[in-house]
């Protein structure tokens, strides 16, 4: 019984500070542009402190590969969902594999660590 | 008049009852800042997150929905973010463990992370809540003390798809 109450305590409380981004593996479409595909992403922000996330496109080494959206670094409000679309050359999608969002930190006047997260996403594919 | 309106409307009820409710389970990483890390001053020329050194040690949350399908890679620092100015080299260590897990089976997690360079990897096999802490230590060259001032460090929490 304690056990479960202070589970339940842990999740009401730690619930208020999360970056959430999905799909895990998000489907490749056809978009409007020529030779140009999309993915559609959806990013939740309930991390207070944070307010801008990146979205980077990385190959399996973790080299970046180009890649276009409307925002390159999304302005997100606390407790706000985002949907965006990342636009890719279909010549870059077979290196293309991690889309990530990364939230970024701000200074502050205190001597501590800061927290920088980062969610990725793959484009080649769920496992087998 | 009345009556065929009330009659009609009981009719027509019983057609708003049969609501469906749809969703669907799918992988999703969730990262959650538990508790943001403090550095403690033990002395002069040392900055550590280390409770026994008067620091908080930063705890990060991973919700994971569905089993084997995100790693956890977390990174702890290798310099500050933000500092006085230094001249001299400092010496930084760091580490990050499982501390709390809602599954009893996570707990294996510790020991099959995998260490490579300042960056622990968690293979997340379960699907669940874990609690990691992150220990970061800074020591200026030499012993020199610290110029004073304000120092932050950023760990790197990422959750990757797998």
């Amino acid at each position: 019984m304690l056990s479960k109450v202070i589970t339940i305590s842990a999740l009401v409380t730690f619930s208020a500070s999360a970056h959430e981004m999905t799909p895990a593996y998000p489907e490749v479409k056809v978009s409007h542009v020529k030779n140009v595909v999309k993915v559609e992403m959806s990013l939740f922000n309930s991390r207070e402190e944070i307010k801008y996330y990146q979205i980077d496109l990385f190959d399996l080494n973790w080299m970046n590969i180009p890649f276009s959206s409307t925002y390159r670094i999304i302005k997100i409000g606390y407790k706000e969902h985002k949907s965006f679309d990342v636009y890719i050359r279909e010549r870059d999608m077979p290196e293309a594999v991690y889309l990530c969002t990364t939230s970024k930190v701000r200074k502050t006047n205190q001597s501590r660590t800061l927290i920088s997260s980062r969610i990725c996403s793959r484009l080649d594919g769920e496992p087998a | 008049m009345k009556y065929s309106i009330a009659i009609l409307s009981l009719v027509a009820f019983p057609a708003l009852a049969n609501v469906q409710i749809t969703g669907s389970v799918e992988a999703k990483c969730v990262i959650q800042t538990t508790k943001a890390g403090s550095y403690g001053n033990p002395i002069a020329s040392k900055l550590s997150t280390t409770p026994a050194d008067g620091g908080v040690l930063p705890i990060i949350r991973y919700d994971v929905s569905i089993a084997d399908a995100y790693t956890a890679n977390i990174t702890h620092p290798t310099s500050f973010s933000s500092s006085p100015p230094l001249t001299d080299t400092v010496a930084w260590t760091g580490s990050t463990s499982v501390t709390q897990t809602s599954v009893s089976g996570m707990s294996a997690y510790e020991a099959a992370k995998v260490v490579v360079d300042n960056t622990t990897i968690f293979d997340l096999t379960l699907a669940g809540s874990t609690w990691f802490s992150t220990a970061s230590s800074a020591v200026y060259g030499a012993a020199k003390p610290l110029p004073g001032g304000t120092y932050t460090a950023v760990v790197q929490a990422s959750c990757i798809a797998k």
